[in-house]
């Protein structure tokens, strides 16, 4: 059975570049997230104390807009034959407000093999709400396979 | 009406550490997940990796401790060393490595573990969190 094409650690090339299709994040994003998650910190569930903050209102959790972005990215690519994520360096800049949309670009910057089956390939990327002001970026390092000859 | 206990950048202590209840994964977390998020997991059987970082903050307000006033999450530092499988049984662990004053609040890093029922990590890495001070409200 052959399964839809995935790109294997031979096919990537450093200097490519990806960018996802938006995703508006609702309300209850925030909510489901906070049940999954278990992360009902006030900034992201008290409607009211949010009223007295400097944002205003409540903001999206910053591991629920990572999450995202990792899903949206996945959307619009070919995927990698990736056996998982071995690291993160993450910086969260501005929040999530409800009602913003983001989106990902993201670019190869390095590739190194680390075993005869497997490589890592490390991706920046640039997570931007709707006036294309960042709101998340970083690098993600993601375990690829090499092709079998 | 009195205010619930937190802690202020001032009564945080460098070297303090907590460990977490410990919660069972099962595939309903890992199908609520992938769809509240779009993040699936690399195959069947496993979980996210980025669940397990999201379950790590989540079961931290269940240590019962007055929380951190965190004004914001400014970043995160992750290795991740072994799959979380659905099944696996994990808690989190962490110790303030860090914190460093400034004008109007401080930055405060932890070190936080993901570790499953037999003790092994499967992540761990660095948060920093900008942290309110008591001083900055009065």
């Amino acid at each position: 059975m052959t399964g839809p094409p995935r790109r294997y650690f031979e096919e990537i090339e450093v200097g490519e570049t990806y960018e996802s299709p938006g995703r508006t994040v609702t309300e209850t994003d925030i909510v489901l997230f906070a049940g999954v998650s278990g992360d009902y910190n006030v900034i992201h569930t008290d409607a009211e104390f949010m009223k007295t903050s400097i944002f205003g209102e409540r903001i999206a959790h910053g591991l629920l807009g990572l999450s995202i972005q990792s899903g949206l990215l996945t959307r619009w690519m070919t995927p990698y034959a990736s056996l998982g994520v071995a690291g993160l360096r993450w910086k969260f800049k501005n929040p999530i407000k409800i009602g913003d949309t983001i989106r990902v670009r993201a670019e190869v910057t390095g590739k190194k093999e680390t075993s005869a089956d497997q490589g890592v390939v490390t991706l920046a990327r640039t997570v931007v709400n709707q006036r294309d002001e960042v709101v998340q970026e970083g690098e993600t390092d993601v375990i690829v396979e090499r092709r079998r000859e | 009406m009195s205010s619930p206990a937190v802690t202020y950048f001032e009564d945080v202590e460098v070297g303090s550490r907590h460990e977490t209840p410990a919660m069972t994964v099962t595939q309903a977390h890992v199908n609520m997940y992938a769809g509240v998020t779009g993040d699936h997991a690399p195959e069947a059987g496993l979980a996210p990796p980025l669940f397990a970082l999201c379950l790590s903050t989540g079961l931290g307000w269940r240590i019962a401790r007055p929380p951190l006033v965190v004004i914001a999450f400014m970043g995160i530092d992750w290795k991740i060393e072994r799959p979380l499988r659905v099944g696996d049984t994990v808690r989190s662990r962490s110790q303030t490595m860090v914190k460093r004053s400034m004008r109007e609040a401080g930055v405060v890093v932890e070190e936080h573990q993901i570790v499953d029922q037999g003790g092994d990590v499967l992540q761990h890495g660095r948060f920093t969190f900008l942290v309110a001070k008591k001083e900055a409200l009065t």
